[in-house]
């Protein structure tokens, strides 16, 4: 079947077309699903997109998340203790990507893709709408023995790398071979959360994963603020905010959406100088 | 090195952490072949952990039991109390050698943690270890033990605020500071290649164990048995033996009080195979991939993941698993300090508790080892309450109104 190349682009790729077109930072806002409640996320997200963000981020709570910092962790485990599973997830997957125009991409820790069966989660992640999958514990070393990507693909779901400040040239290599979407760069070498200054180092570790990658830049971690998101224009493509809307959200039980929602207008639009 | 075993092991990390995990097994590589390394490994084994242990014959249990011959390991013998500081030795070689000053290590039963700190201590390097509150609360002298050597004990509140917890907040210390720190994981878990240098540290007990029975009785045991947490002193003793399909290696996890979630810690009973903290193995969770909770009266089996040699081993039937169970880990206690004079960790207790079951099942002429991982004095406060002992009870009273411990 011949189609145009316009339909078979996955939405990320369309959406980072739209960004580079506007001249600006395009934002990711993550969410942990089921914080501080399914009804709340869903509510939220929608909030979200309307303010402006471009990309959603939702994560699926693991009971181990050792990527993740304090705000994130506790999230997860408030989640869970709320009896959030697959299947809601799923469903709240369905149900956001119905309401918001936006791609979603699905952040879960490997083990709960693997439980639930690979192939069957990236077909049902597609089939209910997400675009991509962030597993940051699923290196591409153990693609071989796991079939993620691989299945990931057969289902047209894109899967992010993310990278670090110490991956080293060869990993950079390694990662971008069939890299898709754009490449999550880590601001630091850390955990995930909210910290008052951005590395130093930032524009030289970019620069060198733009040597690598064709693809476009994403920054995530440790970013909460304006100036951030100023700082990384002209650098990064997209930045991700995570912990920052947790805190928020913590910060104003109740009046969550309008909150954050206030915080994404802060943030978005920002020029590309 | 191979980085599975089977389908099991792996390297399932963030890519942060994979050129740290890269650099350890290139500069392991070297190591490995390296006589000086080598040496001082045996040095420092034998001059500071007291190896080699006994193996002692338990004649009185042996006789009272009526069947196979029981000999012990005596693990318990080591500095600081376990098998642990053997692979101790070996990891603080390998930080100092990378030029590493600073370690990072998790704790269950605080063995771990105490042979860490006493390594960090003798190598001078800086210590940090990672505790569940659970377990700092029920293996409280060993958190003033590693404090007095000089460590920094930080308590893990979230989750289950045991082992597995205590793994993932190292973890992200780890990530954090993997320029000058190094992970010193204590079992045969984690991503590779943890496992393999864990058990090949640890692999010089099975060396001791299979040198001493054959001077003692000239052919090798019918049995190994060792209990498993991770794993690590299962593997070590194992790994003497595995060569020899004819020596039965089995390995106890923990019952518990009985067989429903959050009650036991056996994976092989109620688990399946999972990726979680870095390695696929086979792991305590639900049909989701969430963990469970775990309990054993032994910390250190308090644990909801298998090192995953063991449960390739295990998948291969070379390794069988059994479980004993709370109440029996405390039988096997009692019967091992009034029969040998000998305390064994409640972790230990469980290996001995299946010696105690499978010897009068088996002819005299056979002969089984039982692996002693540690030795019983930090549980000297579980033991005196589960013991109901009354007197105990009313010294810990009075003896917090007697002393003063505040400043």
């Amino acid at each position: 079947m011949n189609q145009s190349e316009g339909s078979t682009m996955n939405d990320i790729d369309k959406k980072l077309v739209v960004i580079r077109n506007d001249n600006r930072v395009g934002i990711m806002a993550h969410l942990v699903a089921g914080y501080p409640s399914m009804k709340k996320t869903e509510s939220i997200a929608k909030t979200m997109a309307n303010a402006g963000v471009d990309f959603l981020e939702l994560q699926m709570p693991f009971s181990d998340p050792i990527a993740d910092g304090p705000a994130i962790m506790n999230a997860c485990s408030r989640s869970l203790a709320g009896g959030t599973k697959i299947t809601e997830f799923m469903k709240s997957i369905k149900s956001i990507s119905k309401n918001v125009s936006v791609p979603l991409i699905i952040m879960a820790y490997y083990n709960n893709v693997f439980k639930y069966g690979v192939d069957v989660f990236c077909s049902d992640a597609k089939y209910f709408g997400a675009s991509g999958l962030i597993v940051p514990d699923m290196p591409i070393d153990e693609e071989q023995s796991e079939h993620f990507m691989g299945n990931a693909k057969k289902h047209g779901l894109y899967t992010i790398r993310v990278i670090s400040p110490v991956s080293t040239h060869e990993r950079l290599k390694k990662n971008a071979k069939g890299a898709e979407g754009f490449v999550y760069c880590t601001s630091r070498q850390g955990i995930t959360g909210v910290h008052k200054e951005l590395n130093n180092n930032i524009e030289g570790y970019l620069k060198r994963v733009r040597k690598e990658f064709k693809i476009p830049l994403a920054v995530g971690f440790g970013i909460s603020r304006k100036e951030h998101v100023r700082t990384l224009a002209g650098h990064a493509d997209v930045v991700v905010i995570g912990s920052a809307i947790l805190n928020i959200i913590n910060k104003h039980p109740r009046n969550e959406e309008k909150n954050v929602g206030r915080f994404i207008k802060s943030i978005s639009g920002i020029k590309v100088h | 090195m191979k980085r599975h075993f089977g389908i099991f092991g792996g390297r399932y990390v963030p890519e942060l952490l994979i050129p740290a995990l890269e650099e350890l097994e290139n500069e392991y590589k070297l190591a490995k072949n390296d006589p000086r390394f080598k040496r001082e490994f045996k040095y420092h084994l034998n001059s500071f952990a007291g190896r080699p242990t006994p193996l002692t014959l338990a004649d009185n249990l042996t006789k009272k039991l009526g069947g196979a011959k029981i000999y012990l390991k005596n693990e318990g013998l080591n500095h600081t109390g376990a098998h642990k500081i053997t692979h101790c030795i070996g990891h603080a070689l390998m930080a100092k050698r990378m030029g590493k000053g600073r370690i990072i290590a998790e704790t269950g039963a605080g063995q771990h943690g105490l042979a860490s700190a006493a390594v960090a201590a003798r190598f001078g390097l800086s210590c940090t270890v990672y505790m569940g509150e659970t377990d700092i609360i029920r293996q409280r002298p060993n958190v003033f033990w590693m404090k007095s050597l000089g460590a920094e004990v930080v308590p893990v509140r979230n989750g289950n605020k045991t082992l597995k917890d205590a793994v993932n907040a190292a973890i992200r210390d780890w990530i954090e500071n993997v320029d000058n720190s190094y992970y010193l994981l204590g079992s045969v878990v984690g991503p590779h290649p943890y496992p393999t240098m864990t058990r090949d540290f640890q692999s010089v007990v099975g060396k001791e164990a299979r040198k001493q029975i054959l001077k003692e009785e000239k052919k090798l045991p019918d049995i190994v048995t060792a209990c498993i947490g991770g794993g690590s002193n299962a593997m070590g003793i194992f790994s003497g033996f595995i060569n020899k399909d004819t020596v039965e290696l089995v390995g106890v996890e923990a019952g518990g009080t009985d067989s429903t979630i959050g009650k036991h810690s056996s994976r092989i009973t109620g688990g399946s195979i999972g990726v979680v903290e870095g390695y696929k193995s086979i792991f305590l969770q639900d049909k989701d991939g969430q963990l469970q909770k775990t309990h054993s009266i032994a910390a250190g089996l308090d644990y909801a993941g298998l090192g995953p040699e063991i449960a390739y081993l295990h998948s291969k039937n070379r390794i069988r698993i059994k479980k004993a169970s709370d109440a029996e880990a405390l039988n096997a206690f009692k019967m091992l300090s009034r029969y040998e004079g000998i305390f064994p960790a409640l972790e230990s207790a469980h290996a001995i508790a299946y010696a105690i079951k499978k010897a009068p099942r088996i002819g005299k002429d056979k002969i089984i080892i039982a692996n002693i991982s540690g030795r019983g004095d930090k549980d000297l406060f579980i033991i005196a309450s589960a013991f109901k002992d009354k007197n105990f009870g009313s010294f810990l009273k009075d003896e917090s109104e007697r002393r003063e411990y505040h400043e």
